[in-house]
């Protein structure tokens, strides 16, 4: 990695009862890049960027070991703040769920959360959030409306916008195209790019090609392991691995 | 990506190295022809011309396909990049054996001068790496390209030696205009086709290692 490492886990172990989910995990997420995980269903990859805002907290018998860090700072011990650390680390998931609300009231909400009541602070951070989710040409005329009236791709650009406005550092992206159509995903795609310029965009993706496409850096997973974490145009391009080879190149998975 | 690409990745291979082949025995059969003055052969060089740019346009458009409809990763996508510049390198190739055989034809009748100079020995050189280059991407053995270099250089320096060969007789005695004008013609296309030789290698070393080597 030659930039500034915003996420870091080193020796990171997790457990689902006896099973080993993640093992021995270490790698470093660079600042204002697009990092990927790809690997077959099951490889751990969901389980992993899950850990990066401690989404497993929701799962009993879930064990953790190893160190994992956040600009330096312990993730996992227990003083950490859960609510502040999904702030700074927030996520996208794979089915668009926007709350049963208004266009308006779904981008206020998070904010209004952290305690900002005030209209016109709340209508910058509405406007700021869809322009940042290139989604306030389509939805300024319809902030009223309800969330559930947009399309599937426009609903997910809505929470990735809901996301954006309690400004998180780290966006956390959990197969966010898989229910989307090829324009649909196109546009989420270019948003990833933009969003890049602010923010870090960590994405699991059964879609390598979109893998390819989007991300600066590339792990490949399997059974519980990073098998391979590199530029992703080393990875697509010549792995060093065989089973990153194999994978990329549809002989298994 | 699924076996049916893999399979179909294999038969493209497998019609490349025919084509490079078919071009290889275009400039093959023209030094044949240049060293025998044998019209006839030279004239069967010049009709497989039509044949060749036919190969390459039906490669050209099965390597396009197999890219739109599998997006292939890694090695799958280096062969098929590879076999790109194969078919591109080999027509070349081809084409230089058809030039050679115009020539064969524009000097028909008038006996050789100077023995031929060192063109035998040229062709001999070019064709063998054009051989072991098309061997190397046809069993993915890139041993075969250790030396290239050195033997790309051996042939730079035949090149220059009948340049200055050709120069002298043309100074002692002007009647072998003609005929060395054309020798170094030909020594210039066997260079060239050397050169292609060297840049399928360089192509068969990244769909083998993935990495960038530059053969000169």
């Amino acid at each position: 990695m030659s930039g500034t490492t915003i996420i870091s886990a080193k020796n990171l172990n997790l457990w689902y009862h006896e099973k080993h989910a993640l093992q021995d995990i270490s790698m470093e997420i660079e600042k204002k890049k697009t990092t990927a995980l790809i690997g077959p269903s099951g490889c751990g990859k969901s389980t992993l960027l899950r850990c990066f805002n401690r989404m497993n907290d929701l799962i009993s018998h879930v064990k953790i070991t190893g160190d994992l860090r956040l600009d330096n700072e312990d993730m996992l011990c227990d003083s950490m703040d859960v609510v502040s650390l999904r702030k700074r680390v927030g996520m996208v998931f794979q089915r668009p769920n926007p709350f049963p609300k208004s266009v308006y009231e779904n981008v206020a909400y998070g904010p209004r959360v952290h305690g900002i009541n005030d209209k016109k602070e709340l209508d910058a951070i509405v406007e700021k959030s869809l322009k940042r989710a290139a989604l306030w040409e389509e939805a300024r005329d319809r902030l009223n409306a309800s969330a559930l009236g947009l399309s599937g791709g426009q609903q997910q650009r809505l929470c990735i916008a809901r996301t954006l406005a309690v400004e998180p550092e780290v966006i956390l992206m959990d197969e966010p195209c898989s229910a989307l159509d090829p324009i649909a995903t196109a546009k989420i795609e270019n948003l990833i790019d933009m969003l890049k310029e602010e923010y870090t965009v960590i994405i699991v993706t059964h879609n390598m090609q979109q893998a390819a496409r989007v991300s600066d850096y590339t792990g490949f997973m399997y059974l519980g392991k990073l098998i391979e974490y590199d530029r992703t145009t080393n990875i697509f391009e010549h792995p060093k691995e065989d089973l990153t080879e194999n994978y990329i190149t549809g002989r298994f998975g | 990506m699924t076996d049916k690409f893999h399979t179909e990745l294999k038969d493209l291979k497998k019609s490349v190295s025919e084509m490079a082949r078919f071009a290889f025995s275009m400039l093959q059969d023209s030094q044949v022809a240049f060293i025998n003055q044998d019209d006839a052969l030279a004239t069967t060089v010049i009709d497989r011309k039509d044949q060749l740019r036919e190969m390459t346009v039906t490669l050209e458009e099965t390597c396009y396909q197999l890219i739109a409809l599998n997006q292939p990763m890694a090695k799958d996508m280096r062969t098929i990049v590879c076999s790109l510049k194969v078919i591109a390198a080999s027509e070349r190739i081809g084409r230089y054996g058809k030039s050679t055989a115009k020539i064969v034809k524009e000097i028909a009748g008038k006996p050789h001068i100077a023995n031929m100079m060192s063109l035998p020995l040229m062709s001999e050189y070019v064709l063998t790496m054009i051989d072991d280059a098309i061997t190397a991407y046809e069993t993915e053995n890139k041993m075969i390209l250790d030396g290239f270099s050195a033997r790309d250089d051996a042939v730079d320096a035949l090149r220059q030696s009948i340049f200055r060969e050709s120069i002298t007789h043309m100074m002692e005695n002007p009647k072998t205009i003609t005929q060395a004008t054309f020798y170094i013609i030909i020594a210039r296309y066997l260079e060239r086709c050397g050169d292609h030789a060297c840049k399928i290698a360089e192509n068969v070393l990244y769909m083998e290692t993935g990495e960038r080597v530059e053969i000169k």
